[in-house]
Parts: structure tokens; sequence; C-alpha cells
């Protein structure tokens, strides 16, 4: 076992770790994290992405070692100080919630997008959630939760009497 | 657009109360749960489709280091057990009939011990021809998956005609068929074939069982958790009241989720581990090898039309995979009768329906199960014939539909089938046929279909209770499977009835010891089953709470109302009372406030003398649904873009418009990698496709925006109104992109997926022979 130290959702970390471990099975056997998802273990789904130094990084490829002295954030640091973030609000008005599995890692990748392009296009939310797979939404919802208007909760998409 | 109604949040978009959670990560999904002292197990599978075990060597296994415990047939009892049909060993006792089939279970201190023990198990197989596909199993003279069918028990109360490796057979016969092609001027035929499809969770299964006192608790994210209790107890020779299913937010279930998976495996892992929790996860690879993925099938439809046109007589046959054994999979021929000859007229028709067994592994319900292939070869059948006719496909199909009053083939009558014209005439409004389909843009292509689907009307109970502080409490077998049909849609039911806010609605997890039999989250049912019971008992606590309420107002129970979470007078004298206070008071004198109501509905009429073998031989719940889509095919690399999709919908009443919306735009998505790149091929038995990386899922940069209208005609059967709306958007994405695709390369599509490699293919077979599409 050695002693990993990093910044965790802005707190100092210690925990010890074997060598090999990846980065996901820290956050979640070890920290009992578990709002970081594991679902493909491949790098393919997204479901494990978390923030390294700002970065969205696939935790599950990702070994724990290399996050030493890292800024490393979780989707369970988003709602700083209890509040949830704009992000965290908008995901929920604009339904794009569904089984919520794959949530977590659509979080951190749309945070580290908004950091750099506040005010995104719905073309730049695709690409950017391109490594995210969501199976339950279809992904328009989730688009419009960050880029455009979300429609406001009330009738939507009815015939007209 | 229809303006809400503010006092009531019934047809309004209200904010599922699961969410919140979800976003901050807090949801505890069934994979993340853990019990103390938990040990891990791991199957050992077997390597081939066929083979007879000729040597299962445990005594290496049993000695790696943290090796608790290890378990094969031998240790179980010697019984079989099934949904429908009892044909599956929980472990492979002499033969093992398709690759991965459990042999063994281990459980270990650790995952890494566990995996060692597997390792260390001896299995000497002695391979046998296996059955790879429909067209094996159903030669004559072919091999038997199960020479021992003779001997397996229906479930009781069922009966179902089968024949060797025909699982179960459906046939439907009205009128004379054989007049009909005697008559016929013309004859159009097709065959399609449609592959299997990973539900692809993203929540792998996983399970804990405990075993303490001889009684089994199991925890696991699952969609039928009364499901699972009974296939355990079937294993395990067990009353079902020794069992208990305790479900947990699962990362969806798709159907996927609907029969039993790792829990038996994991339950009987912890009685002979003595008692401590045994945990069981797959990987997401393994559950793509092993899960019941949604049938593949081959379709054969022949119809005679007269000198108009109009089709006189239909031939259907559809020949579904069901793998090695059989699960859900029973009901699936029984659907093609009322399917055949839905939507459009069709005269005389016979319908043959055949679930075949084969040395694969089983098949089971993926949404809109095998209903998806059945209308893909119909929707592309009306496209051919119309090509056929020379007559424009839009054109064609209106001048077929049914009309109110019309009957499914099995003879129940739809008296409401008019709405299949509304529902075109929703999609012309905002995509012109004319404009698209004469707009001849290369490479471009428009299709459009239409399908009637059905609710699932298993059947439901819900206990509520008034919480001491105001709050109600619905206690059911039924678990939020993602949808928002139980955080919202039967929330708001409960909250409109009792005039409380959603966020006052407690929803716990469902446990089988303590809520009443439920038929689960599967088929649309949860809003109309669940809600229908959730209002019928709302009521009831309500005569209660106004009754305990009346006193504290001095008034009578008629005199008083239910809003804003506190009961008041409708004569606004004399203030009100919060909820709260009506729980507590006179609590210990008259006892706490809760009601149980039930929710059931009879099957429609149909005709028992036209069909045979079918397990649901009518569509409760009708719904009726129309799309379109536009595409624009790659001719350089095969591949296709959905440039539009529309999709109107009959969906009874809309409860929450933007979680239908959310439904609509899910299905649709699912059903384009269904059609365009999801292939989970076998081959001689195994899966070629292994990984995420392989098995190309739909991703953001996949999938429009659907354009979606719903229509609103209120199902007089049923509470509100409400017809089933989650499952049916999957339905009739191949057909009318199958037909969209043929639109633009000027070749029919016989097939799902159509991968590019497919349709590259296809159209250098055009090329070479330039004939028109289909």
């Amino acid at each position: 076992m050695i002693e990993l130290r990093l910044q965790l959702n802005g707190r100092d970390e210690r925990v010890a770790i074997e060598p090999a471990e990846t980065l996901l099975d820290v956050l979640r056997g070890r920290l009992r994290l578990t709002g970081t998802k594991e679902s493909c273990r491949e790098g393919e789904c997204g479901a494990c992405t978390v923030l390294i130094d700002g970065q969205p990084v696939a935790s599950c490829l990702y070994a724990a070692q290399a996050a030493a002295g890292r800024r490393v954030e979780t989707v369970e640091g988003l709602a700083a100080g209890g509040e949830l973030a704009p992000l965290q609000r908008r995901l929920i008005e604009a339904a794009a919630v569904q089984c919520g599995y794959c949530t977590p890692g659509m979080l951190m990748t749309l945070t580290a997008l908004l950091r750099e392009q506040p005010e995104p296009t719905a073309a730049q939310v695709r690409e950017a959630l391109a490594g995210n797979v969501c199976r339950c939404t279809g992904y328009a919802q989730i688009v419009e939760a960050v880029a455009g208007s979300v429609l406001p909760a009330g009738p939507c998409g009815r015939a007209a009497p | 657009m229809r303006a809400c109604r503010a006092v009531t949040s019934i047809g309004s978009s209200v904010e599922r109360t699961d969410s919140a959670a979800k976003v901050r990560g807090e949801t505890v999904y069934a994979i993340d749960r853990i019990e103390a002292g938990m040990l891990h197990g791991q199957l050992l599978r077997s390597p081939v489709p066929a083979g007879s075990i000729i040597r299962l060597e445990t005594a290496r296994a049993r000695a790696v280091p943290g090796v608790r415990a290890v378990i094969t047939a031998a240790d179980v009892p010697d019984v079989l057990a099934g949904w429908f049909l009892r044909d599956t060993p929980l472990f492979a006792r002499k033969v093992v009939r398709y690759a991965g089939e459990p042999v063994a279970a281990v459980a270990a201190d650790t995952l890494e011990a566990a995996r060692a023990a597997v390792q260390a198990l001896e299995l000497v197989l002695e391979e046998h021809e296996a059955i790879h596909s429909i067209e094996d199993a159903l030669r004559t003279g072919a091999a038997l998956v199960h020479p021992e069918w003779r001997t397996y028990q229906f479930l009781p109360g069922g009966e179902w005609p089968r024949a060797g490796n025909v699982a179960t057979r459906s046939v439907c016969e009205v009128g004379d068929v054989a007049s009909a092609f005697r008559r016929a001027h013309r004859v159009v035929e097709d065959t399609f074939s449609s592959n299997r499809q990973f539900q692809a969770f993203l929540e792998a299964r996983s399970a804990i069982g405990i075993c303490r006192g001889g009684r089994y608790v199991v925890h696991t994210g699952h969609q039928y958790p009364f499901n699972v209790r009974d296939r355990i107890a079937q294993f395990l020779d067990l009353p079902q009241s020794w069992v208990r299913v305790c479900g947990h937010a699962l990362g969806g279930g798709f159907g996927g989720k609907l029969d039993y998976g790792l829990e038996p495996y994991a339950a009987v892992l912890s009685r002979f581990a003595g008692g401590r929790p045994v945990r069981l996860a797959h990987s997401f690879a393994e559950d793509l090898a092993a899960a019941g993925p949604r049938d593949n099938s081959i379709i054969t439809i022949r119809s005679a039309l007269d000198a108009s046109g109009a089709i006189i007589g239909r031939e259907f046959r559809a020949d579904l995979d069901n793998g090695a054994y059989t699960g859900e999979m029973l009901a699936m021929p029984g659907i093609a009768a009322n399917i055949a000859g839905a939507v459009y007229r069709v005269g005389a028709a016979r319908v043959e329906s055949n679930l075949v067994y084969t040395n694969t592994p089983p098949t089971g319900a993926f949404r809109g199960v095998s209903g998806v292939a059945m209308y893909t070869a119909l929707e592309r059948h009306m496209d051919h014939i119309a090509r056929e006719l020379g007559v424009d496909r839009r054109e064609y199909r209106l001048r077929h539909l049914l009309a109110p009053g019309d009957a499914l083939l099995s003879g129940q009558v739809l008296p409401d089938a008019g709405i299949l014209r509304e529902a075109f005439d929703a999609v012309e409004r905002i995509a012109p046929w004319a404009g698209l389909s004469n707009r001849r843009q290369p490479w471009r292509g428009v299709g459009i279909g239409a399908c009637v689907w059905v609710t699932n009307p298993g059947p439901a109970s819900v206990t509520l209770k008034l919480n001491e502080d105001g709050t109600v409490a619905v206690l059911s077998g039924a678990i939020e499977i993602g949808s928002g049909s139980f955080a919202a849609g039967v929330t708001q039911l409960v909250a409109e009835e009792l005039g409380l806010r959603p966020t006052d609605v407690v929803l716990p997890e469902p446990d089988t010891d303590v809520a009443a039999y439920d038929s689960g989250s599967q088929g649309s049912r949860t809003v109309r089953m669940i809600g229908g019971a959730a209002r019928a008992e709302a009521r009831q606590l309500r005569a209660q709470i106004l009754e305990r309420a009346a006193h504290l107002l001095q008034a009578g129970p008629d005199d008083l109302e239910l809003g804003g979470g506190a009961v008041r007078r409708r004569d606004a004298a004399a203030g009100q009372v919060p909820l709260a206070l009506v729980a507590a008071a006179d609590l210990f004198q008259a006892g706490p406030i809760a009601a149980t109501a039930r929710y059931a509905e009879p099957p429609p009429a149909f005709d028992p003398t036209r069909s045979s073998g079918a397990l649901m031989p009518a569509f409760p719940g009708v719904s009726y649904h129309v799309h379109l889509a536009e595409v624009e095919v790659d001719p350089v690399t095969g591949t296709v873009r959905v440039l539009r999709y529309v999709v109107a919908q009959e969906v009874g009443r809309a409860i929450n418009p933007a979680n239908i919306r959310g439904q609509i735009q899910g299905g649709v998505a699912q059903g384009i990698g269904l059609t365009l790149h999801e292939s989970l091929r076998m081959e001689r038995g195994h899966c070629v496709e292994r990984s995420m990386a392989t098995y190309r899922l739909p991703l953001s940069v996949d999938v429009p925006d659907v354009e979606v209208v719903l229509l609103e005609h209120p199902d007089p059967q049923a509470p509100h109104g409400i017809r089933g709306v989650a499952e049916a958007p999957i339905v009739l994405v191949p057909a009318v992109i199958g037909n969209a695709v043929a639109d633009a390369i000027g070749q029919p599509v016989h097939a799902t997926p159509i991968t590019p490699e497919e349709i590259l293919r296809l159209i250098m077979a055009g090329e070479a022979d330039p004939v028109a599409a289909g």
C-alpha cells in the first residue's frame, strides 16, 4: 500500500491505495464517493468522468497515483455549501435526468465546458458530450439544459386542442 | 398549445422528486451498495454453445485462499424454473445449452480470490453440434436443443402449443385466406430479418444475497421485484415468502431487468458461505454477452391485392429466436395476431409465429419487444406494395387505414381507431409529405409509418399512509425505473387527490415483504396501473382525512376540502388545519390514517375462436402512433444521418409533458441505434461484439431533436384517461428510417441493423442491377 495525497473537492485528502488502482476504484471503493459511476471500464461511456486540474478525465482508465498532488473534482463537490450549482438546477428543470446513472459524468464534462465557454451553442454542447453515453434521454433535454432556452415548466410539445 | 390549469399539477411538467439526489450523486444505486462482511461472487460459464459435462472438479477451487463457497448443480434442487415455462436450470447439470450458461459459482473474501477460484475449477466438456440459428433449429431432422421438452411444466393456468425446437407457436386465422390468394390480381411478398439488440443499461446487473435462518434477502436494482422473488423461490424450491427482494434505484432497465439476473446465485452462495452477504456484479461486457437481449427474427409477409390495390388477404409468419431457455419471450408469438392486421385493413389472414430454441444466449424483453421487428416488416412491406402499384406511399396507407370500429385480427374492436388518421394529419401539419417526398435531393429519403401499441395490464396494488408530519408515503412493489413514471407521474396523481405538493409524496423503495403484489415497471404500465390504484386509494385516504378533520373544524366532511397540505372549510370560515395535525389528532384513539387499494383491468373483448397459443390475446390500453423520418446517406462511407424525426403519439392524457417528451426522444434514440449501428452478432453461438468500444451506442452527435406532437383522447377505461407512453416510441423507428434509407438509395432494405457496410453493399448491388427502390 502507498499513500496518495490529492486535493479532492477542495479539501486535502490522504488515502492508502494499491499502486495499480484506478482513480475510479479509489473514489468509489476506498473513499466511498459513489457519485462517480462505473460502467464500461474502458473509457467509452463517460459515466466515470471527473475533473483533474479542471480537465475531464475517464477515471476508470486513470491511475490513482497519477492524481497525486492534483486537484480532483467529483459530482459530490458541485453543490458548494449544499446549494445546487446552476448547472444542476438547469438539468432538473429541463427534465434532463432520467435514470440518472450518466448524470454525474455529464455534469463534470459540462462543468468543464461551461468554465471555458459560458454560453455554448447546441452544437458545442453536443460535441463536448460525444464521450458521455446516455441510454435514456436521447440527449435533447440535456443539450437544452445547457444551450438555448430551457422550456418553462408547463405545456410543451402538445398538440393544439 | 393549451394552457395548464393553475390549480393542478396534472398536465404540467413538474420536477421529478428524485432528480435533486441524482444530480448531487447521492442516489444509491444497487451497484453502489455494500454490506458489512460482504463476500464477492463469480460465475463459471460454459465456454461452448452445446456439450455434455464430463467432469466438473471443484477441489482446487476450494483450496484457493479466501474462498468461502463453491457450488454447482449438485448443491441446488434438481428443478427447472421459468417465468411461464419451466425449462431453465440454475446451473447446467448434465449438458450446457449456450456459451455463457452458468455452470458453477464461487464466493470469496475478495474479487481477485473469486476470480482465481473460477480459474481453478476444472470443467471438461464434450462439445456437441450446436443449433446456431433459427434456420438450423427448424430444419427437418434438426437436433433438439431440449430433447426432454415434453416433460417441461408450464406455470399453472397456462398451456401453449409447442413442438421440439418450437418452444411455443401462436396461430391466428381470419376468413378464407386461400380463396383471397386465388382471387388476387397481384401478390407481394417480402422476408425481413432483424438482429439482436442489447439493452445497454449503463448500470450493470448486480445483486447482494443474504441467507439467514433459512430465509433469503436479496438486494437488487430491478424492474420487477416480485418476479425475482418468484424465480428464486422456484430455483430453490421454496415458498415465495421465504424470499424477500428489496429493490433499489437502477441505472436503466429497458426490459433487460425484468427477469432474474444474478439474484438467485447471490442468494444461494450466501447460504453456502455461512450466511455472509455475497455480492455478484457483472461488467458491461459480461452483461453484453449474457443478459437477454432483444430477439433476432425472420419475418415473411405475403399480401394478396385485388384490382383496386386493396389488401384482401395476408399471410404473416414470424420466427423469433428464443435462445436456449425461455423467459418473457413466451408471450411474444401471441402478439403477432394483434400486429399483423393492425393499422391497415388486410382482409382474410393467417398469422403464425414461432418461438424457436437455439444454442445461443436466451433472448428477452427490450422496449417494444418483438413488436419492433414485426412493425418494421409490415411498414417496409407497405412501401413495397405502394411501389408495385405506383401509388404514393402515404396515400396508399391513408386509403387502407383502419376506421373507428374496425377490429384487429384477434377480433378486438378499436372504437377509437380514427385517431390513426388524426396522427397522420398531425405529422402532415409540421412535415408536409409532398414537400419532403418530391424534393429529390440525391441520397436523401423520407419514410413514414404507423402502429397500434399496448399498455401492459399487470395488476397493481398500493398502500398510502399519512405520515404524522402531513406527508404521504406510497408503498408499492413498483420502482422508479428512470422514466419519471413514479417520481413524477404517480406522485402527481397522489398529490392531486390529496392537495399536496409533489415533494410531500414519499416513495419508499419496493420490498416484497411489505408491498402487495405488483407487476413491475414494464410495458408503460406504471402511471396507468399504479396510478390507477393510487388514485383509488387516495380517495379512501381523503375520506379518512376529512372524517378526522371534521370535528377539528366543527363541520361535516362534505363541507371540507383538501389543498395546500391542509384541510379547510369550503365556506372559508374558521381557518384550516394542516394535515400534520389531522394525522396526529386522535392518533392514539382512532389509529393511523392509511388505505390500500388495488387496480386491475379486464382484458378487452376479442374472438377466442381465431387464435391459439397467445399469452396476451388482446391489446389493453391501446395507443396510436405515426412516425416520419428524413435521412441523408453518405454514398462513400455508407453512414446515415437522421435529418429530421417527427412523432405524433396518442397518450390519452399527458400527465407530465416534459417527461413524456423525454420518453419519446429517448425511445427514438434507442431506435436509431437499433436501426443503424447497434450490432449484436452471434457467430457459431458466440457474441462477436464484446465491449462498448465495438457495440456502438447512439451518441449526442447522432440523435436529432425529435419533433413531438401529443394527441390527447382520454381512454374511457383508465383513470384520467391515461394510455401507456414510454415503450412505444421505439417501435416504428427501424420501419420509418428503413423506409427513408430505401428511398434515399433506391434499393429495398430487408434487414436491420442497416450498418454502413450493409448500405454500401446495397448501393453496389443497385448499381449492378438497377431496379426501382422498395
